[in-house]
């Protein structure tokens, strides 16, 4: 509601142009996402905790606890409303952020690369695994069903034929490093190790489409809302845009189609290598955060050309992340895990303060109103004013806002879920790695202070039957300092 | 929450209190049971002689502190009332021309003024601040008394409930603001602290993520609930702050001030975006967006509700409301629907007053549409249910009164009389 009265300047910037400030609390972040509607900023740390963000805030409104490894990948439902979270202890795990519980805990059998959510079931998502197939995971029931990918790109009649054994035993070998839902969910994308990209029908598991894009491994596959554009990451050191065609259409030939690379983005003279692309909202910039290097870069699509280098905090950025509508792009701090942000600072405007206030860009020279210092009787003024307040008001219709993000699944009778406000957040953030002993004194925490949790993982439903073995391993293997067990 | 039924530890109980009311406190199922007749004894039409004293406006305490704008405003101009121009445009037919709200019920307890009133957002409760330093938690429905919220260390100018109704937050005199957990009725363990001076207006924002807050000492600020710090100061203004209140959407808030400003800010910037100001520049002492967010409301000591359209242009003001008296307190408001929804459905803005009503104006029109009567002291706080027809109101009496909308003309008062 506030559009109408912010300066339309400020709204016309679509880009984020300064450091704003950066995220509070503590934990060395390693992987964020806002959620679709934008008021929150999920982030999964180091220590297997994820934080709940609240964007307008900036304050953690909940903590999720059940990861002993690094968050490696985090995806939001549609609603909002369930999380997953992918962790290098081989983990996934479906979130509800009504209660904070852990839907589903779901074992694979290697680290995970990223695990993403359909986009409209929230009980399916899609996970590509260390040296390994991809796999479609069915959560709807306790146990859930793992369904293999294909990786092998699909080779055309001529090529099957000519085949050598060379090029097949290559194929077999190819491994899948990330995946990713079309919006419509029809449709997987993924990427190999060999720089194929693979159509997967989702309903079939069949392979639909390969395109060769690069030789190089492909590390990161992005698509704007609309499923229309796609961003490729990969080692070669070049950042792709590629347009799709509209992959719901039944009409589509995925025999005749053709990929063409839009445009390639690298740095020519440095050589700089990409950690991490986003899109913005509208697929109109490109984001990249660089290996080695402070900055992030900013590429225009319409030109190809690079626009703006963001300045930052005097460390790598791996995880960068654009706001689902807003000009304000989130990054993470490689080496102190600090979550910082980019937005557009906007001015006061000092005709605000006072209702007679106008900006000028020159002097003018004030013109008096014919009647301006007339005197008239009060009472009669008033009565003339009170007179003239004979419009209609409605002070009751709700207009419907026009959200670009939800404009395409608003109004499906969704109910919008908000995350209860929870009071004693805070009192448990007490993660941070010096804690104040006495006056003035500080120590490390010790290792396994706070992780009580992971000793009691019966309370959470356990997918695998060997879950508790391999937990008794797992913790083992962390509990290098003290550890302190719950007693009971 | 429907579990809870333990009484709170604070809550005094006096033995005569116990005998009054054995069950009802913690009976919080909306269900008509019949009333019992220790219990409500049927009260005489209500400008029955109010035997709990009506010394409340010689109260030197509520007098002196609460929420009296103690700025000098030479009466010449405060009186010079502007004559009420009840225009004789006739209405549509099918409009209702006034409106028949009865009062229902009597509410006591309340050992001094009772400064707000709100209904719950469920519309389960009512919540009554008063300048006794307690909050009492009233049944909608029947008006049993389900909590006394103890804690306070001064008198209460406003509560706000969260959107959930499940959190009421208060502002008080002890320069504090307290969150209430309505599940168990016990008062969060960390207040907010950080105004210098009297709390006088809070609002939460509709995700109930942030409080807006507006104090005697000049500021605005915005706190992070969940955290209970200071998120962000607005300098607002150089005068008190009356009122503050959010958009629906939470992108704006609006605060006034007894300098006569009414400012509109971004929430997520926190910078001015608009400021109204009546060329009398009388003090707003209390301040409301419509319940679509395309106007506010506003109450000046000069005898005047504003509706403003601040979008437009610089802001302008498109109706005044006048009937009632405003000269000294903060009184306050609120917006409410009449007709027949969907089909008709009508705005009204109900006020207090400090001749002792409860004046209800047609929006459009700016008629009146009811006085209530009833209240034996000035009218402090009035709040419409959230989806039913029924008004709480509270005021210098010490009384809260729920008044409903009845076509029958058979006037059934009850009267609860709780911990007296």
């Amino acid at each position: 509601m506030n559009l109408a009265l912010v300066d339309p300047f400020v709204l016309a910037q679509d880009c984020p142009e300064v450091l704003t400030g950066r995220l509070p609390g503590s934990g060395h972040s390693t992987a964020i996402r806002f959620s679709h509607h934008g008021d929150l900023l999920a982030s999964g740390r180091v220590d297997g905790i994820i934080s709940i963000f609240d964007i307008e805030t900036n304050g953690v409104a909940r903590k999720l606890r059940g990861h002993t490894r690094q968050v490696q990948s985090l995806s939001w439902s549609a609603t909002d409303r369930y999380l997953l979270s992918a962790s290098q202890d081989w983990k996934c795990v479906l979130w509800d952020l009504k209660d904070g519980s852990r839907l589903r805990i779901v074992r694979m059998e290697a680290p995970i690369f990223i695990a993403e959510l359909h986009p409209k079931n929230h009980m399916l998502f899609v996970a590509a695994v260390f040296e390994d197939q991809p796999v479609l995971v069915d959560i709807s029931s306790e146990v859930p069903v793992k369904r293999t990918l294909p990786t092998a790109p699909k080779r055309s009649q001529i090529e099957r034929d000519n085949a050598t054994e060379k090029q097949a035993a290559q194929d077999a070998k190819q491994t899948t490093t990330v995946t990713v839902f079309t919006p419509s969910g029809e449709h997987i994308l993924a990427g190999t190790n060999k720089g194929w990209l693979n159509i997967i029908d989702t309903a079939t598991r069949q392979l639909q489409y390969s395109t060769r894009l690069t030789n190089y491994l492909i590390i990161l596959l992005r698509l704007t809302p609309s499923g229309r554009d796609l961003l490729v990451n990969s080692t070669d050191r070049i950042v792709r845009t590629l347009h799709l065609p509209d992959l719901t259409d039944p009409k589509l030939d995925f025999e005749n189609l053709r990929l063409e690379v839009e445009h390639k983005f690298q740095d020519l003279v440095q050589k700089l290598s990409w950690n991490h692309v986003s899109f913005s909202p509208t697929g109109e910039y490109v984001t990249a955060s660089t290996w080695m290097n402070h900055h992030i870069y900013v590429w225009e699509r319409g030109q190809g050309s690079l626009v703006k280098i963001l300045e930052g905090p005097k460390e790598e950025l791996s995880v960068v992340e654009w706001h689902p509508h807003r000009p304000f792009v989130a990054a993470v701090g490689v080496d102190s895990g600090r979550i910082y942000l980019w937005s557009i600072l906007q001015p006061q405007r000092w005709s605000a303060l006072a209702p007679d206030f106008a900006e000028v860009e020159e002097n003018v020279e004030y013109i008096e109103r014919e009647d301006e210092f007339d005197i008239q009787p009060l009472e009669e003024l008033h009565k003339r004013r009170l007179d003239q307040e004979d419009e209609e008001v409605d002070v009751l219709t709700v207009e419907p806002v026009k959200d670009s993000v939800d404009g395409e699944e608003g109004g499906g009778g969704v109910k919008e879920f908000t995350m209860p406000i929870l009071l004693n957040v805070e009192e448990s953030d007490s993660e941070d790695e010096v804690v104040a002993v006495g006056a003035g004194q500080f120590r490390r925490r010790s290792p396994g202070v706070g992780k009580e949790w992971m000793n009691d993982e019966e309370n959470g439903p356990v997918a695998s039957g060997d879950e508790v073995t391999r937990n008794g391993t797992g913790a083992a293997v962390n509990g290098t300092g003290t550890r302190k067990r719950k007693a009971g | 929450m429907d579990g809870v039924h333990d009484i709170p530890g604070k809550r005094p109980r006096s033995p005569e209190d116990e005998g009054m009311e054995d069950a009802p406190p913690t009976k919080r199922s909306s269900s008509h049971s019949p009333p019992e007749p220790s219990l409500y004894s049927p009260m005489p039409p209500y400008n029955a002689t109010n035997n709990a004293g009506d010394d409340s406006d010689n109260d030197p305490y509520y007098q002196s502190r609460t929420r009296s704008r103690s700025r000098t405003q030479s009466p010449s101009r405060s009186i010079s009332h502007h004559s009420r121009s009840l225009s004789p445009s006739t209405p549509p037919p099918s409009k209702p021309t006034e409106l028949h709200y009865k009062q229902t019920l009597i509410l006591r307890g309340h050992k001094k003024a009772v400064s707000a009133v709100k209904f719950s957002p469920n519309g389960r409760w009512i919540a009554s601040a008063s300048a006794d330093a307690t909050i009492k938690i009233w049944d909608a429905s029947t008006g049993a008394l389900t909590y006394t919220l103890e804690g306070h260390l001064a008198g209460i100018n406003t509560i706000s409930w969260s959107p959930d109704s499940t959190i009421l937050a208060s502002g008080s005199d002890d320069k504090s603001i307290r969150l209430w957990d309505m599940t168990t009725g016990q008062a969060h363990p960390v207040p907010f602290i950080g105004h210098h001076n009297y709390v006088f207006s809070i609002a939460f924002s509709p995700k109930g993520n942030m409080l807006v807050s507006g104090s005697y000492d000049e500021a605005i600020f915005l706190w992070d609930v969940r955290a209970a710090r200071v998120m962000r100061s607005l300098p607002a203004h150089s005068d008190p702050v009356g009122g503050v209140d959010f958009v629906r959407d939470g992108t704006l808030i609006v605060s006034c001030a007894n300098d006569g400003l009414i400012r509109v800010w971004d929430t997520a910037t926190g910078q001015c975006l608009r400021t109204l100001v009546h060329e009398d520049n009388a003090p707003v002492t209390s301040v409301r967006f419509s319940p679509n967010g395309k106007y506010i409301l506003a109450w000046t000591l000069d005898s005047c509700i504003r509706l403003w359209n601040y979008v437009d242009g610089k802001g302008r003001c498109v109706k005044t409301y006048q009937g009632h008296v405003n000269t000294k307190y903060s009184l306050a408001g609120c917006f409410g629907v009449y007709g027949s929804p969907p089909l008709q459905q009508y705005a009204f803005v109900a006020s207090g007053s400090e001749d002792n009503s409860i004046v209800v104006w047609d929006v459009s029109s700016k008629n009146v549409l009811q006085r209530l009567e009833g209240h034996t002291g000035v009218v402090m706080g009035v709040d419409t249910h959230p989806n039913e027809q029924a008004i709480v109101s509270g005021g210098l009496d010490r009384t809260v009164r729920v008044w409903r909308y009845r076509e029958d003309a058979v006037e059934t008062v009850t009267a609860h009389l709780a911990a007296s």
